[in-house]
This record gives C-alpha cells, structure tokens and sequence, in this order.
C-alpha cells in the first residue's frame, strides 16, 4: 500500500504546569500527500505551532508528546531516537519559523549557516558547500549570491532573512517542509513576494508543505487542504474550496465573517463573543458552546467527534 | 461631512528628521527622515487612515501629533492654535484632548496597577474627583467598552488580549478627548477579537462623536473604519483620498501594488497580483526623486530625477506620481 507522506493520527501533547496538565494538543488527526499544501489554521492558543513542534519533536520541557502517532513515510517518528531524528531534520523534514531575526545565528554568515546543512547531511566539504549555498541562495530569488553569501543576518532586510531561512529549510529538498507562520513579522509587499515563492518552489519540487498561520486570506491563497483547530482540536477539515464555499462548524464560519472584507463594505463587522477559553478549565462538552450561537443544552453535555459531513470534509459539531 | 468647516487638526509641512553620523571621523552628518513634510487635515468626527509599510514613518506622524516627539520642522493646528508652540501648561490641557490607543495591549498596561487605577490614572490628574465619584467614573468607562465592575480591582495579567486593549481604551476615553490616535490598535489581537474591537471603536465614534487618526499596516481593518485614507512611503504622503476612491481607482502604482498584495480569503479569487520587486529602501538613503522609482513598475527617467508634487484629481484625491494611473 503506498503511504500517504504524513499521517498524524490521535495526537496528544500535554504541558504539565504547576496549576495542572494543559493538553495543548488534544486527539489531533490529518494528513499531507506529496506536493500537498495543508493550512492549519486557528487562533491563538489553538494548539497549531505546538502540533508542528510535535511533528519535529522538538517540544521542550515541561510540553510532552503523550500520545498518538505521526508516521513519515510509513515510519513512527516517536519511535525513532534521538539521532535518527537528527538525520531526519533539515533534510527530509524541515521547518521555517515565524521570525526571521532570531532564527539566524546573529554571528554567523549565512555561508556558514546555510553551508552547515550541506557539511553536516550530505557531507560536502568547504568549498563544495559554499557553491551549493550560492545557488541555493539563487533559487530562492536573492539577488547578488556570491556577495550574500558572506553577509550576516543583521546586513540582510526581513524579507531577504525570510528568503535564506528558506534556502535553509529547502537545501536537501526535504519531502515535508513545515512553515509555521512564515510570512506574518513581513510587510504586505514582501509577503506577496515570498507566498509567490513558496508556491514555485512547491510546484517544482512536489514538496509537501504544513502551512501553519492565523489569516485565512494566505489561506485562500495558498492551500489546497485546511484543518482549523480550536482549543487544541481540529473542528473542521476540508479542502479549500469546499471550506470556503461551505464552512460547517460555527467556529470556521464566525472566523470568515469576522474578517472586514475588502470588496465590500459593511457598518458592522459580525464577530466571535468571549474569547478562547482558558486550557486548565475547557469548558464541558463542546470547547465552543460558550461562544457558539448555535449551542444547545446538547453543546453543555455531549462532546462531538469528528465526523464526515461529506466525503472528504470532515466536522466536529452536533449540529451539522 | 461639511468641506467648509474648519478641520478639527491640521498638519502643515510637519518633518521629522533623525541625525546620524556617518564617515571615519563622524564628520558626516547624515539625516533619517522618518517624516518628510507631509500636509493634511482631520475633520471633526472622521477617521483617517494612516498605511504603509515598515519604515515609512507612519507612527512617528502619530507620536508627533501627540507631542511625544518634537518635529524638526512643520505645523500642528489643533483648535486654533499650533500645538507645537504650546507652553507646558497649555500643552497639558491639550494632551486631554489628545489621546492614544498602543499596539500591544500587553506592554502598554502597567503591570503592578489595578485595572481601576489604570483607567483612573487620567482623572488623578486632570480631575478634582473625590475617590468615590472617580471609582464612579471608571465604572462607567468599563461598562462603555464592555467590561464589568467585578474587573475593578484585578491586574493586567488576569485579562485576555482582547480585554487588554479594551482596558487601554477606557483609559484613552477617561478624560473625553476630541481627537484618539489608534497606533496599529488591532494588529496585534486575533481575527475574531480583531472584530469585536473594531466594532467597539466604531460604536463609540457613534455615541461620542470621537475623531481617529487610524494608523495600520493591515488594510482589510483600516478599510473597515476609514473615511479617508492616507498612503506613506518612505516618509511621505503619496496619495490620499476617500476610502472609496482610493480602493476603485488608486493614481499611485504603489497604493494599487499594496492593495494588489492583500491576500483574500476567497480561493475563487486566486489572482496574478502585482509583486514588486525588491525591498522597501532605506529609509537613511531614500532614492532620488520619487522614492518609489526603484520598485515601480512604470518608472521613466524623470521619476529618478524629480521628486512629484501633491496633485489633486477631484473629490479630495491627492496623489504624487509623475505618471498617475488611469481609472480603470
């Protein structure tokens, strides 16, 4: 049977705090295919960055993967150890994280830190390194590479670092590359930039991609699927143009109308009440119905699974 | 709104200009011009908004209205008189009616205060309240922006984002001010937060008659709550209009790359958008002539050489472009 390149199933990571167990991620399940694109959206809180540290099992203490099962490429990645894992990231998986500044090493120059991806997996040497970091620096749309290339971080604009950091994550053309809010700390111009580039360069590689972000206009954008989370569980799960044509769970839907639209213009924006709910006291039942205009009695008692609404669209509601 | 009215604030020629020094001797003495003479007016009960990218100077506008900067040169009109020529005490009657909305609603609070001495701070100053009628207040201030009395006495720390920046608005409400300058107010709160806030604003400017100087980077929410919008780049202002002109018919390419640029949340609506190339400039060195000439996608020769005027295309739409678009 072929394997799909990602298959998250049931997965649980747990923070215990002094105050209690926080299960920031509570049963998660989804799956990326090669050259898929898929959102994870949500709102703060939501369990969205916490699910792709999981993936990279790079959660550090006191968070803890508790449960579940995340098979790459048919392989249980929390069984692996701790080397194997080391193998794995930067080449066949890699990530890209929100803010350019303080995910490069301020005191070294990009050769180096670029360069140490190629020493350390495919073991080139110095000079083999330094080549393959120029043209990677060129495919990633920098201009002047040669000269980039013994830049630091702090000679180089926010755009420019986002662009390496991606050079970084993309250098052995990693089947899965996850982007945890890669274009939110970038200006609408350089984000319009880098979007276009991350598109291309999926496009050519068949490179799965886990886009993690809060704005569901990149969503639109960029998706082919998208998993929304609330409250550390996915309450809806379809592909783009159905989400958006036919979003099912109340949460999906208050989220789209609370957005001020571009195209039209209207007195009042529609919007969530409350806010998200405090993780040492999730409320019973359904983690919504205190914000839910939909909620019943049922909402306050029953807890909702996730379940096919159609094929391929999947929602966790009582009411669908 | 009555175009013959006097403006409730007006900006004239307003410049603000950073020394650095530069060369082997700090001989050289080089300039940031954060903002670099920009003219405009607020009438009594609008929104503008102020947009633009990093770097382009719209918040330093912001802190210049409210005197926390000093300009280096320029005008501030507020009720008849130039602000920035004020005298202590009389620049202290003004501040009242001056007030600012900050960005994160996590530094902007203090966090060893009460939440009623917080919004209670203002009326400390300015007010000869008797402990009792200030509480009173302040109770009325939470109700308007929808907190409770219960709320009194907890800290910053016991609150939400979105609760935060309701806190922060009660207290630029305490001593009714004209004029409330919201610094990128919603930008950092979630979307369905972001909407209950927005929405809040725009009951109170309702209920109030409050004015906004509304200064963002996300267009979507400075579409929402303009009436007319100001486009920066790189220290100046290089169109204004109605917030109607400005989305169907922009003059600047700059204004149109950025509205181009805005992803929407609609998949149906995947478009070829216009990507400029390269990086906003530094604002240090700023190309000659237009600022915009290295980016542009229309770019002649004299735009690298001639820095455009302000020019006026009807309706109140003013755009800096040697080459202004066609309405479409």
């Amino acid at each position: 049977m072929q394997h799909k390149l990602l298959e998250v199933t049931n997965l649980q990571t747990h923070f215990k705090t002094e105050d209690g167990v926080v299960p920031s991620v509570n049963g998660v399940s989804f799956s990326v295919s090669r050259g898929e694109t898929l959102a994870i959206v949500g709102e703060s809180g939501c369990g969205k960055s916490v699910t792709s540290l999981s993936i990279m099992r790079l959660v550090a203490s006191p968070g803890e993967v508790v449960g579940g099962e995340i098979l790459f490429e048919g392989q249980d990645l929390l069984k692996l150890g701790k080397k194997e894992m080391r193998k794995l990231r930067g080449n066949k998986i890699s990530m890209i994280f929100q803010e350019p500044m303080s995910s490069l090493n301020p005191v070294f120059t990009i050769e180096n830190q670029l360069g140490e991806v190629f020493r350390i997996h495919e073991r080139l040497d110095k000079k083999q390194a330094r080549q393959k970091s120029i043209a990677m620096l060129e495919r990633v749309g920098i201009p002047n590479p040669e000269r980039v290339v013994g830049y630091f971080p702090h000679q180089l604009s926010g755009g420019m670092r986002q662009r390496v950091m991606i050079a970084m994550a993309l250098a052995c053309n990693p089947a899965l590359l996850i982007a945890d809010e890669p274009t939110t700390a970038l200006d609408v111009t350089i984000q319009a930039q880098i979007l276009e580039l991350m598109k291309s360069l999926n496009k050519a590689y068949q490179t799965g991609v886990i886009l993690i972000t809060h704005d569901l206009g990149v969503v639109a954008e960029m998706a082919d699927r998208v998993v929304v989370m609330y409250a550390g569980e996915v309450v809806e799960d379809a592909s783009v143009f159905d989400l958006f044509a036919n979003p099912q769970h109340p949460y999906t839907t208050g989220l789209m109308k609370s957005l001020p639209k571009m195209d039209e213009q209207l007195e009042e924006l529609d919007s969530i009440t409350g806010s998200v709910p405090n993780p040492l006291e999730m409320p019973k039942g359904c983690a919504f119905h205190p914000r839910c205009p939909k909620a019943t009695v049922e909402c306050t008692q029953i807890k909702p699974q996730l379940e096919e609404y159609r094929a391929n669209h999947l929602v966790r509601c009582l009411h669908t | 709104m009555a175009l013959d009215t006097a403006p409730l604030l007006e900006v004239k020629g307003l410049k603000k200009y950073y020394p650095f020094k530069k060369g082997m001797f700090s001989s050289e003495v080089g300039y940031v011009r954060a903002v670099d003479g920009l003219d405009f007016t607020v009438q009594q009960g609008e929104t503008l908004g102020i947009v633009g990218e990093s770097g382009c100077g719209k918040s330093t506008v912001g802190q210049l209205i409210l005197q926390l900067l000093e300009p280096t040169e320029g005008e501030i009109w507020f009720q008849g008189k130039d602000v920035s020529t004020l005298g202590k005490s009389e620049l202290k009657q003004a501040r009242r009616n001056l007030q600012m909305i900050f960005q994160d609603p996590y530094f902007s609070l203090n966090p060893r205060m009460r939440v009623e001495d917080i919004v209670g701070e203002p009326l400390k100053i300015f007010e000869r309240y008797s402990k009792k009628e200030r509480r009173e207040k302040v109770v009325e201030l939470l109700r308007l922006v929808g907190l409770d009395t219960h709320h009194l006495s907890r800290h910053p720390h016991e609150f939400s984002g979105g609760q935060r920046q309701r806190i922060g608005i009660a207290r630029a409400l305490a001593l009714n001010p004209k004029i409330i300058v919201c610094d990128e107010a919603v930008s950092a709160l979630d979307v369905s937060i972001q909407s209950q806030i927005l929405n809040l604003l725009r009951k109170l400017q309702n209920e109030l008659g409050l004015t906004y100087i509304f200064i963002a980077h996300g267009l979507p929410a400075v579409k929402h709550i303009s009436d007319r919008i100001a486009v920066m780049y790189l220290g100046r202002i290089v169109e204004l209009a109605d917030r109607d002109t400005l989305f169907a018919s922009p003059k600047h390419p700059y204004t149109k790359a950025l509205l181009s640029a805005v992803p929407i949340p609609d998949p149906l609506l995947r478009k070829e958008r216009i990507i400029l190339q390269g990086d906003l400039p530094n604002p240090a060195a700023p190309p000659s002539g237009c600022h915009f000439h290295t980016r542009c996608p229309y770019a002649q020769p004299v735009c690298e050489t001639k820095s455009p005027e302000l020019m006026a295309y009807g309706g109140g739409q003013v755009a800096a472009c040697h080459f202004p678009l066609e309405a479409e």
